[in-house]
């Protein structure tokens, strides 16, 4: 059923990544893509992955989610990694086998990009493993509210975002609804050619998309009901603070990334 | 032949954290030419329940089958579907196309039937209805009011002439006229068709007035099935599943507690009316 | 404390007036009860009262406070609130706490008083344990619940619940007319209950019925459903203690009574029986 789906990966939990503020964990994350992307010798990635294992520890979201995160990735990394490999003619030759070559530079690369496509989706799934999106949000309008100087909609945005969360199950469950109403009629949706199919899916789309307007129609009705009127004046219900643990956290990103550095530098090549 | 159900059970994300047993071992036969009343609280199942008799849901356990088809077997299950008419709640998760006569044709035409066959029934359906197909066939059913929406959500599905009508609550969100005028609708399409009717609906009164027979859904469960005069001797019990009894059976119960003499058999204001007459009188 | 004088409005591109010279006055702890069939314009006099919609012609007044006058609209909407049909399209966000504060949100209040507003909206309303529930995950009872107390965390002195039961199995409708019914009593609240349910009625001080984009009829409940045969002429019917009454007396069974509840009709009919 559609309504099996639930949005969002968030895991409840009560670690010290839980714990921290979101605008804390936005511009970390910020941080540890920089980080990765600082990486230029393979010898030094073990820094990167050594911190990403404990983050990923001490958030203790178990590593099942970890791993439902990377599967999008299954087909991707083993391409780039055959691709990286195969492709990159450079340095000393390691294999030759038929018509297959192996280059030195090759097989670093292949291993490099592997771990930073692996490394990059694990820890950025970490921020929303241990973030409410309605704290993202929040992190997020927080950030990008000094950006009002140049009009950017910020407050809008975060608006926008929210309203997207609170419908998408509504909207979604209704699809469900709809579609059983048709079957329920003879429609066919699983039969014929595309043509046929996307045709098929008309009698789904209209009422959705009626319906979808009068709710927005109401919603826009309820929300000027209880006074809204744009995000000047505004209050929040839940004020975020900078913590202890949040200025901790803000100097073991920046040892990363300052070791990061130094190592690529000073790091004896073992090659 | 009738509708029969045996032993369904219904498990929603089975195996899973969040399973959850929306329908459990309900076994019941709806017969050929009755009017079938389902009632039950939300979250009662009885939503689930009627998604399985024309095979929009399939049981985790146990079986459907209609008039000899069974729901399960996805050939059988086309056959069976052809015969359960189902109109939802909301009319408005039906009606899509661009005039009403075209909207009420969407069934029949998917059935297969030549388009003069397609329009013929149609339009016999929307008289059937209420809907002079003068005034309404070229109206969008998005302008429609409340009242005539539902009417054409109910033309589209008497169109393909199901034997058996199923009715999600049909009177929701109608004024007490439309509520009346729906149910007189139900009652004249039940004699002109010969279809067996099962209406699922919060209003008790309007269950106590057409429905021969009612299955009580409680947790999942058929808490209680049997005639309205058996059904509603027992307001008492209803009420403490947190379902509305007939204001006229709480009335008699209300003055059976106090010490009269009220037969049980007496849930609507006609029967009440005749009976206290009678009372009277021999007093 | 609300009035309208001879208001009138049409929807764009309609034919006949949805309004069509409606004159009323609620008074200050009422709780008035406005009935209608589909498409009367009882909806539409209800988002004439916080200036969600203004009149094409004539004066609503809230407060004494017009509500044709743009710069007073935020003040109209914090004195009277109002409870919508659908109870999904008037929840805002994903957190059920967050969706009560919304409305002091918007008004600027410190986010301490918002978190005290929250806890007494919830509580008034039986949901305090939800606050930290998604609302998709709600049943419509309680969905409209929430949005009950998303308008009281506003604090306003007027609530309308403008046909709030409409979408609500009985157990729901009975929890909306309870609350609406005990802030009348306990908390002095004004409250326009705008409906099609004869039964949920009975309970108020006045019913006003409109038909047409008029005002039909107005009168206390007892004088309303004595003319039961207008109502019904109006699309409209009478609650069924009320039709059983009917019938009753017109064959002199038993005395011409005011009873309109279950209760009051045993009270009518018990001593006949036991009488005899």
């Amino acid at each position: 059923m559609l309504k099996d789906i639930t949005l969002g990966q968030y895991v409840p939990g009560d670690s010290v990544l839980h714990r921290l503020d979101p605008r804390t964990k936005i511009l970390l994350m910020v941080a540890y893509i920089v980080a990765v992307f600082l990486v230029k010798r393979i010898e030094v990635f073990p820094i990167i992955i050594i911190f990403t294992i404990a983050v990923t520890l001490l958030s203790r979201v178990r590593l099942s989610y970890i791993f439902k995160a990377l599967k999008p990735m299954k087909l991707i990394l083993p391409l780039m990694f055959l691709m990286n490999l195969f492709l990159i003619k450079t340095g000393d030759l390691l294999v030759e086998w038929w018509i297959f070559r192996i280059y030195k530079d090759g097989l670093i690369n292949a291993v490099f990009i592997v771990l930073r496509l692996a490394t990059l989706v694990t820890g950025t799934s970490l921020l929303t493993l241990t973030t409410t999106p309605i704290a993202l949000t929040d992190g997020l309008e927080k950030l990008l509210t000094p950006l009002k100087i140049i009009k950017f909609p910020a407050h809008e945005l975060a608006m926008m975002m929210t309203i997207a969360l609170r419908f998408i199950p509504t909207l979604v469950e209704e699809a469900d609804k709809i579609m059983k109403a048709q079957l329920a009629r003879g429609a066919d949706f699983e039969s014929g050619n595309i043509i046929k199919r996307a045709k098929a899916m008309i009698p789904i789309l209209i009422p959705l998309f009626v319906n979808s307007f009068r709710r927005a129609d109401e919603l826009a009705m309820a929300m000027e009901s209880r006074c809204y009127h744009g995000g000047e004046g505004r209050t929040k219900m839940r004020v975020y603070s900078f913590k202890l643990i949040d200025l901790l956290a803000a100097i073991v990103m920046a040892l990363l990334i300052a070791s990061v550095i130094l190592l690529n530098k000073y790091m004896p090549s073992i090659w | 032949m009738p509708i029969v159900v045996e032993k369904l059970t219904h498990t929603y994300m089975p195996n899973t954290d969040n399973e959850f047993v929306a329908v459990e071992d309900i076994t019941l036969t709806i017969n050929e030419g009755e009017f079938f009343g389902i009632i039950g609280h939300t979250g009662s199942g009885k939503s689930t329940f009627i998604q399985h008799l024309n095979g929009l849901m399939q049981p985790t356990s146990g079986s459907v089958t209609v008039d000899g088809f069974d729901m399960s077997d996805k050939k059988q299950r086309a056959k069976g579907r052809a015969r359960v008419g189902m109109v939802f709640q909301y009319p408005d998760y039906q009606l899509f196309d661009s005039t009403v006569l075209d909207d009420v044709s969407f069934g029949p035409k998917n059935m297969g039937f030549a388009a003069d066959e397609v329009k013929q029934r149609s339009l016999e359906a929307m008289r059937m209805v209420g809907l002079d197909p003068e005034v309404f066939a070229e109206k969008s059913p998005f302008e429609l009011s409340g009242g005539e929406k539902r009417r054409a959500a109910l033309a589209g599905i008497i169109a393909m002439r199901p034997k058996y009508l199923v009715l999600d609550e049909p009177m929701a969100g109608l004024d007490p006229s439309g509520r009346r005028e729906i149910l007189a609708t139900i009652n004249s399409l039940r004699d002109e068709l010969k279809c067996t009717v099962i209406m699922v609906s919060h209003s008790m009164e309007d269950v106590a007035h057409s429905a021969e027979r009612i299955a009580v859904m409680n947790d999942g469960k058929l808490y209680a099935l049997g005639t309205p005069d058996e059904i509603f001797s027992k307001t008492n019990e209803l009420i403490s599943l947190g379902l509305d009894a007939p204001r006229t059976a709480r009335l008699a119960q209300l003055l059976r507690e106090r010490g009269c003499d009220v037969p049980e058999d007496i849930y609507t204001n006609e029967r009440f009316v005749e009976w206290l007459k009678r009372r009277m009188k021999n007093a | 404390m609300i009035r309208t004088n001879n208001i009138e409005y049409s929807y764009d591109g309609a034919e006949r007036k949805a309004l069509d010279g409606v004159s009323l006055e609620i008074r200050e702890g009422e709780f008035v009860a406005i009935v209608g069939h589909n498409g009367s314009g009882k909806s539409t006099l209800a988002k004439m009262l916080n200036a969600l919609l203004l009149p094409d012609a004539g004066v609503v007044s809230v407060f004494g406070m017009d509500t044709s006058d743009e710069e007073l609209t935020l003040d109209i909407r914090k004195k009277v609130g109002i409870v919508f049909q659908n109870p999904d399209n008037q929840i805002v966000t994903t957190v059920v706490e967050e969706d009560v504060g919304f409305g002091p949100e918007n008004l600027g209040v410190p986010t301490q008083e918002i978190v005290e507003r929250v806890h007494s909206a919830l509580e008034a309303v039986g949901m305090l344990d939800y606050a930290k529930h998604a609302p998709h995950m709600l049943s419509g009872g309680q969905k409209q619940r929430i949005a009950i107390a998303g308008v009281l965390a506003i604090d306003p002195d007027v609530l309308v619940f403008d046909e709030a039961t409409a979408m609500l199995d009985p157990l729901g409708r009975r929890a909306v007319i309870d609350i609406a019914s005990r802030l009348n009593k306990e908390k002095g609240k004004t409250v326009v209950m705008i409906t099609q349910y004869m039964e949920e009625v009975t309970a108020a001080d006045r019913v006003i019925v409109m038909s047409g984009g008029k005002i039909a009829m107005t009168g206390t409940p007892e004088e309303i459903f004595r003319r039961g045969d207008e109502l019904r002429a109006l699309r409209l019917d009478v609650p069924v203690m009320v039709e059983l009454r009917e019938m009753l007396e017109k064959d002199g069974i038993i005395p011409v009574t005011d009873a309109l509840e279950v209760e009051e009709m045993a009270e009518v009919i018990c001593p006949l029986l036991l009488k005899n």
